[in-house]
């Protein structure tokens, strides 16, 4: 038995750190924790909840979009305040383009290295990597010419001894199975890659006023004026212009990414076999089409136990059920309350211990849905969109399973979502659903501009005494919730339950696994020095916890060390 | 030559603010010309290309973790930045300048040049304010920016 302890050192930033004990070339037990407290919310106590957003909007480095709409969701959420139709839509465009943005750097530069293997490229035959990549799809980026530059690029790099962008990757490990032409077309679309994310990143910019941080939001609407036929706001050409972005975004998402992920699936139909973990499923509404947000273009839902014939419906801000079920738990983590307590009365008060495996060992509390851990994610919110039989999402889970069912030559049916791979798969399901509501949120927005409609504001008045508010997001790590205590228009408390959050969870009182934990337990390990396999499954959730600090670090000790004891 | 001063770091985290923090400081002291760039980009991670593509030349300010006293002030060329290597992530959004810039060269559309000040932190527990020691080296550190810019020829006012 050995213990292989994935860390990266110690260090004051955070970061995700990763034990498990490896018996018989498997895994059987599992602890995920972070190592730095954040406690930031504290900052927001006693300021103006109309400012919130400016702030919360800094937690995270790649998230600061989604958390600034959450922010004012919650605060309009305390006033029951109704935004006009125009605010809506522009939030909406936002959220999806950033999106967009998010699942393509995800799969293409943080996590397809998992499983393409950049030496096997000079083996590849761009003729041959062209057909492969034709007969997967019409993309018009994937011609012999195209398939040989990228292979002369990589060689150059290879020479060099500059091993560039891929110098992290497990170069050679067993566990690498892709031909050595589909390693070349997902290298030559790890490239074109760069341009399609930035595409989808100027529809933020262009919105959002700049980014990373968008300036445009405002608690009650947007401050995106508009007026047709001025250059200096919101008018036809720059709709035209978003239109255009979007459109190459779209052709990128339907004609390569989705065919990439189905291709990589297809070749390792065993990882459909790991990385399940905790089967139940929370995933929130979003895009709300209505001022009231009461109405959504994504359904939200619980899903207990991986059966979709169970899912409970969560149908707004506003639903009961929802307010009430979200609790943390700070059984195992470095908290002083222990016990499970609801966001409005939640605690930040931090009670270091050490690493201490039975147990604190994390700085991450454990988030419960009516007292169970729960995956939130792209899988979530495409199981509980199956399940509600949302059009969009059936269309492209039943697309992307034929794909892999003809490249793997199994049938692959949506049981096989609830793994690894399913993570990865749903993300580009989601993916290729959002970008056609791309399409669709900038015609309602341009439609509804046409008509006359220019409002973009409704100003909120703060009621003297108490009140409570939750705005939430499906953002692309998953759910995301935003509470506020206001009192006499002042923020008394606030606590904001992210994505990581639910799937990084420690066990709680009960000793329940979190997401990250359940899902390595049974995971083969061929060579516990390269915990590959650990990666590949943590990967697939889109872990974002460490871009809190930022901090250049000349000794190079910010990497992750394996330790095998 | 399109060059931009790019501050990085945490403004809730106490000292990681300090890059934010000397960009603003620089907003209120010059006139950037068309060819400056002026911009708190907070954490990036790996969007930070996104930003650079386009620009010859980039300044970055940082907190940076070297052994030396808070408040001191440390510039490292493209080449030093370069050396770290960029290892396995447990979490694929650990953000890093030189993650970006490795990426950008294999593109081939990277800046060629980079220069990286760097100021030493003294705490970064949650806070919007900086420890007096970092404090005290935001006009040091951004005559280290000036001198970057003025060794570029770059014009402000």
């Amino acid at each position: 038995m050995s213990r292989v302890t994935i860390d990266p050192i110690t260090r004051i930033e955070g970061h995700l750190r990763i034990d498990v004990e490896v018996d018989q070339g498997h895994v059987q037990k599992a602890w995920a924790s972070s190592t730095m407290f954040r406690g930031i919310e504290k900052i927001l106590v006693g300021r103006d909840p109309r400012e919130a957003w400016l702030f919360t909007q800094r937690f995270c480095g790649v998230c600061t979009t989604v958390h600034a709409l959450a922010s004012v969701r919650a605060v309009e959420d305390a006033l029951n305040l109704e935004i006009p139709l125009n605010a809506q839509y522009i939030r909406n465009l936002i959220l999806i383009a950033h999106a967009l943005h998010d699942h393509i750097v995800h799969f293409y530069h943080l996590s397809a290295l998992d499983w393409v293997d950049v030496t096997q490229v000079l083996k590849a035959d761009p003729k041959k990597a062209s057909s492969v990549a034709e007969s997967l799809s019409e993309w018009t980026g994937n011609s012999t010419k195209q398939m040989a530059a990228v292979q002369t690029r990589v060689k150059g790099l290879v020479e060099s001894g500059q091993l560039g962008p891929f110098a992290h990757g497990y170069w050679g490990h067993p566990a690498m199975k892709l031909s050595p032409e589909v390693n070349l077309i997902a290298v030559s679309h790890y490239l074109q890659a760069l341009d399609y994310q930035r595409y989808a990143n100027q529809v933020v910019a262009m919105l959002g006023g700049k980014t990373p941080h968008i300036q445009n939001i405002a608690v009650g609407g947007v401050q995106n004026a508009i007026n047709v036929d001025s250059s200096a706001t919101l008018n036809v050409d720059r709709l035209v212009q978003m239109k255009g972005l979007l459109e190459k975004v779209v052709g990128f998402v339907q004609n390569v990414y989705v065919p990439d992920v189905c291709a990589v699936a297809g070749f390792y139909p065993e990882w459909f076999g790991y990385g399940k973990g905790v089967t139940n499923y929370l995933s929130v509404p979003d895009l709300p089409l209505d001022g009231k947000s009461t109405k959504f273009e994504l359904p939200g839902g619980f899903i207990p136990n991986g059966d979709l014939s169970k899912m409970v419906p969560i149908t707004g801000q506003k639903d009961e059920r929802w307010r009430k079920a979200v609790t943390e738990d700070s059984a195992h983590a470095w908290y002083k309350s222990g016990g499970p307590l609801h966001p409005w009365k939640g605690e930040t008060d931090p009670n270091f211990t050490d690493w201490k495996e039975d147990g604190k060992y994390s700085w991450v509390k454990a988030p419960r849905y009516d007292g169970q851990p729960a995956q939130v994610g792209p899988l979530a919110n495409v199981l509980v969109g199956y399940a509600s039989g949302n059009p969009l999402m059936v269309k492209w889970t039943d697309a992307a399973l034929g794909k892999i069912s003809a490249i793997a030559g199994v049938k692959a049916t949506p049981a096989m979502l609830h793994s690894t791979l399913g993570r990865h798969g749903a993300r580009a399901v989601r993916t290729a659903v959002l970008s056609e509501l791309a399409v669709k949120q900038l015609a309602l927005l341009t439609d509804n501009i046409l008509k006359g409609d220019t409002t973009i504001y409704n100003k909120p008045e703060f009621p003297k005494g108490e009140i409570e508010g939750v705005g939430f997001h499906e953002a692309p790590r998953g759910t995301l919730s935003h509470w506020v205590v206001i009192d006499n228009g002042v923020i008394k408390n606030y606590q904001a339950v992210v994505p990581t959050t639910w799937n990084a969870s420690p066990r709680d009182t009960s000793g329940a696994l979190g997401p990250y934990e359940s899902s390595l337990l049974g995971t083969p390990i061929a060579d516990a020095q390269h915990p590959l396999e650990v990666l590949r499954t943590i990967h697939s959730f889109d872990p974002c916890m460490a871009c809190a600090v930022h901090m250049f670090d000349p000794t190079g000790n910010n990497v992750a060390r394996v330790k095998v004891l | 030559m399109k060059t931009a001063v790019y501050g990085i770091g945490n403004i809730l985290l106490g000292d990681d603010g300090i890059g934010p923090a000397v960009v603003r400081y620089l907003q209120s002291h010059v006139n950037a010309g068309d060819n400056l760039t002026l911009e708190d980009l907070g954490t990036p991670s790996l969007d930070l290309p996104n930003y650079l593509d386009g620009y010859d030349r980039v300044i970055f300010v940082d907190a940076v973790n070297v052994d030396a006293p808070p408040g001191t002030i440390r510039l490292f060329t493209r080449a030093e930045i370069m050396a770290v290597s960029p290892g396995i992530r447990v979490s694929p959004h650990e953000p890093s300048i030189n993650d970006a810039l490795i990426v950008m060269d294999f593109a081939g559309n990277a800046p060629s040049e980079v220069t990286l000040v760097g100021v030493v932190p003294q705490t970064l527990e949650g806070a919007m304010t900086l420890s007096d020691a970092v404090s005290r080296a935001i006009p040091a550190a951004a005559d280290a920016v000036m001198g970057e810019l003025g060794r570029a020829r770059v014009a402000v006012y």
